[in-house]
């Protein structure tokens, strides 16, 4: 009896001990350095919550989403940019949300938060987090840099370019720099032959902000593509003399959401962990001590000091007047920008 | 009658463990890829399978990834020519020339960078090679003035990468075979007058040519199959049938693409290791 | 001095200049790794200021220190496990001559001659489908599988080179086939199976590109963390755990050679 009653209440507390444990972490897969990552914020989420947060990173949406596929039930919360969020939907790679769950949900900039892009048959499939853009960045100290995306091609900066080794943010930019609407490009040669005239002009492909920063600080380029939060980050964080620059023909916008993943362990904790991202508290901090793309907050974005980068960058209406926002694109089209970019690859690796 | 049932279960019992390994983790996982390769999407979403022939067409219709294959097997003839000029006379001379405690310390040498990560060495070249980089200043200290040494992302980075992994195979093999040339050969060979240039063409080397091969293969082989040291070290340059290759899995899920190309590589393996099969069965025989 | 005891003594220079050359190419970077995780830029700068906050911050860094230990785990167990069944397969090889024995020989070329970019693909696809998963099991699997091999060859070639005749004489002289094996071959064969278990950790120690598939996430080895942290944002920590590991690599083998003379006279 008391030999069978220790052996039961040990079972049980294995039991218990084992079920939190198992529920407490919050797995989360994003680009590395993209705030989620803060250590400030991981403690300040672990220390309200209990659970912990574990992360793993991607290098482009195509290897996020190629994560997901092969590694069902290894994730909580995943970043998703609203370009692809359909799609992961329809895949079964992500499941519904409960907006009631998100206490900052009602604070989100409407326009956002209801972004079509996040919805699959009336289902919230995204909460929007961040929006920003993909253009130029520039080294302050050597770099003019005018006003036109052909900086790209400026033979005075040959060898001193950077791309980010992504099928469809080339495509894209090729496709602005030919006065075309990136989102239903029609003349495919122009922007073949756009992208292959950069060859003489890249230096490498970056593929994480971290290289990024590394080879700006070695100098290896002067005038790179980035995106618009992690130039302010490079500049505001790491010391760097980073410029960014949006041209007259446009720049890439994008806005990023927080999606739930099919198979997670610990929805609860994952919806908490979306919440706080969301949160003013955790913006805020992030923009002003690091360097943030703009909030989908309205109410935090009124909290950031006149001078952010943010607002300056963002908020000026010349500025962002040419911006194309990323839509989502259809089977056919993300195959023929991926053919589009790995023969212009073989073509500069000749 | 007995004595033969005994000896087929000895047989069975003691190649049956290790064969039955490589069928499940070489053979079988091969089979599967074949499969996938003549499918027409890979095991996502929802579809019903679909036997295609169209991944195996693209790249005989898609110029850029036959251009990517001829990049990689241009790289392959590269790096093991390198190895052979650098390797084979570092070889002949430990072999031949040093002899005793000296020539078991430089093996040793040689041989150990083999047991650290391939990865890391790599790694460390991006930091030697690259501009302001330890041998950018190296070179500048000695030769002030000199214009900026940037090797980073660039083709000969990769070659000197693939060359730095790959070095030691070849010092190795070609070790073996020149040491297990009998001196008596070429005292004969001195005594009868021959100098020693004609030694070395009409002796030593037609004897240490398995060793070659059998070198040349060990590096041709995973070179043209590779990525990592292409991609960290080649950048714009980097793009070659293993980098695509690797893609398909890891970033845009196209496995039947990706299964494909992988079998077209194979076949061009094999067809190499047939024609260096005589050679090498020979190298089998003396070892 | 004779012209030709002049040639000698140039080509003995030039013979020794190229070794030593040899050697600073095959030992610079590894060199340059080392010092790098001395040094304090983060963004791997010059000039050098020494530091060693990288080896003082790798002590609290649990994810490098988790994939440096399952490293070593798979290492040991893919070790154990390819040393042991391709002894028995090369001792089948030296022993027996069957029907089938040279297609089993030629069959051990696959592992070796396919690149590992498409065994590891593969694996990877046959895994996931199967559900048999990826996972350290499933790199164990692969290990094994690349190292079995090199054991079967290094094995087989140390037994060729004691030949048949001591197991004959043994035989002769009453042993039973057990007592040949266990009191005359397998003490004859220990260089060798030595050797094999060596290599075969080496195999898996150093193995990067069949992990890289079989990797899951929040599983790791070593290899497989530093190429995500070479790709996607690292410190000269990297440096300070790969010096490590080499210098504990580099001094297992120089143990070993001390005690075997691996690699001196035959």
């Amino acid at each position: 009896m008391r030999i069978s009653g220790m052996i039961a209440s040990a079972l049980l507390a294995a039991a218990v001990a084992a079920q939190p444990l198992a529920a407490a972490e919050v797995r989360v897969l994003n680009w590395q350095g993209y705030g989620t990552d803060e250590a400030w914020g991981v403690e300040a989420f672990e220390a309200a919550t209990g659970h912990t947060v574990v992360h793993d990173y991607f290098n482009s949406e195509q290897e996020m989403l190629t994560k997901l596929r092969t590694s069902p039930g290894a994730y909580d919360v995943v970043l998703i940019n609203s370009a692809f969020t359909i799609q992961a939907a329809e895949e079964g790679l992500i499941q519904p949300i409960d907006s009631a769950a998100i206490s900052n949900f009602g604070d989100l900039s409407p326009g956002l938060r209801d972004a079509a892009e996040f919805r699959l048959d009336g289902d919230l499939y995204g909460v929007a987090w961040t929006w920003g853009l993909t253009s130029i960045a520039y080294d302050t100290e050597e770099v003019d840099p005018g006003n036109s995306i052909e900086i790209l091609w400026d033979p005075a900066h040959a060898g001193n370019v950077a791309v980010r080794d992504d099928s469809v943010e080339n495509v894209y930019l090729a496709a602005l720099a030919t006065g075309q609407n990136m989102n239903a490009p029609e003349d495919l040669d122009a922007i073949r032959q756009k992208l292959r005239d950069l060859k003489p002009q890249i230096r490498t492909f970056w593929s994480s902000e971290d290289e990024w920063n590394k080879e700006f600080a070695a100098d290896a380029f002067d005038v790179a593509v980035y995106w618009s939060g992690s130039a302010s980050r490079s500049a505001k964080a790491f010391g760097l003399p980073v410029g960014y620059l949006i041209p007259k023909e446009g720049a890439i916008a994008w806005l990023d959401g927080l999606s739930l993943a099919a198979g997670s362990a610990n929805p609860a904790g994952a919806l908490q962990f979306i919440d706080y991202m969301v949160s003013p508290d955790h913006f805020v901090r992030w923009d002003t001590e690091v360097g943030a793309p703009a909030s989908a907050n309205g109410v935090a974005m009124n909290q950031l000091p006149e001078d952010a980068f943010n607002r300056q960058v963002l908020g000026d209406p010349a500025a962002t007047a040419n911006l194309q926002f990323m839509a989502p694109l259809s089977d056919e089209t993300r195959e023929t920008f991926l053919e589009i970019w790995e023969e212009t690859k073989a073509w500069y690796a000749e | 009658m007995r004595i033969e049932t005994r000896r087929r279960w000895a047989i069975a019992w003691l190649t049956g463990p290790a064969y039955l390994w490589l069928a499940v983790t070489i053979f079988l996982p091969l089979s599967a890829m074949l499969y996938f390769s003549f499918q027409k999407k890979g095991p996502f979403g929802k579809h019903a399978s679909e036997f295609s022939l169209k991944h195996y067409e693209a790249f005989f219709t898609k110029g850029y990834l036959q251009d990517l294959m001829w990049r990689s097997l241009e790289m392959g003839f590269h790096v093991t020519g390198l190895c052979i000029l650098i390797g084979f006379p570092a070889a002949y001379w430990l072999a031949r020339r040093i002899r005793g405690r000296w020539r078991e310390a430089l093996f040793l040498l040689i041989v150990l960078p083999f047991w650290s990560n391939a990865l890391v060495r790599v790694f460390s070249w991006t930091i030697v090679l690259r501009p302001d980089g330890v041998l950018d200043r190296a070179v500048q200290s000695v030769i002030p003035g000199l214009p900026a040494i940037d090797l980073t992302d660039s083709y000969p980075a990769i070659i000197i990468g693939l060359v730095h992994s790959y070095l030691p195979y070849m010092i190795l093999t070609c070790f073996l075979s020149l040491q297990a040339i009998d001196e008596s050969l070429l005292e004969a060979a001195r005594s009868l007058g021959a100098r020693s240039w004609t030694i070395l063409v009409r002796i030593i080397l037609p004897l240490a040519v398995p060793g070659l091969a059998a070198g040349s293969i060990l590096i041709f082989v995973p070179v043209i199959g590779s990525f990592f040291e292409p991609r960290l070290l080649g950048g714009p340059k980097g793009t070659v049938i293993g980098t695509v290759i690797e893609e398909q899995f890891t970033v845009v899920s196209n496995w039947p693409l990706g299964g494909a190309l992988s079998f077209i590589l194979l076949a061009i393996v094999l067809l190499i290791l047939a024609v260096a099969a005589p050679v090498l069965k020979n190298h089998m025989r003396t070892t | 001095m004779n012209q030709a005891r002049l040639t000698v003594l140039v080509s003995e220079g030039a013979g020794r200049l190229w070794l030593f050359l040899v050697l600073v190419f095959l030992y610079l970077p590894i060199l340059v790794l080392a010092v790098m995780g001395l040094n304090d830029s983060v963004h791997y700068t010059l000039p050098f200021t020494f530091t060693t906050r990288w080896y003082e911050d790798l002590a609290s860094n649990e994810r490098l220190l988790q994939a440096s230990f399952n490293s070593v785990a798979v290492a040991l167990a893919n070790t154990v496990i390819a040393t042991i069944l391709g002894t028995m397969a090369a001792l089948a090889f030296a022993r027996y001559r069957f029907r089938g024995r040279t297609v089993l020989q030629l069959l051990l070329f696959p592992p070796i001659t396919i690149p590992w970019l498409i065994i590891g693909t593969s694996m990877l696809v046959l895994f996931f489908w199967t559900g048999i998963g990826r996972g350290l099991h499933a790199m164990l699997l692969g290990h094994v599988a690349l190292s079995l091999p090199y054991v079967i060859i290094v094995v087989g070639a140390r037994l060729a080179s004691i030949g048949p005749d001591l197991e004959e004489a043994a035989a002769s002289l009453g042993a039973t086939p057990f007592q040949s094996l266990v009191r005359v071959q397998i003490p004859v064969m220990a260089p060798g199976i030595v050797a094999a278990a060596l290599f075969a950790f080496a195999v898996s120690f150093d193995q990067f590109v069949i992990s890289y598939f079989l990797a899951p996430p929040g599983v790791s080895v070593l290899p497989v963390e530093i190429f995500s942290a070479i790709r996607k944002g690292f410190t000269p920590e990297v440096n300070a755990i790969s010096t490590i590991m080499i210098v504990i690599s580099m001094t297992a083998l120089l143990l070993f050679a001390r005690l075997s003379k691996f690699g001196g006279e035959r």
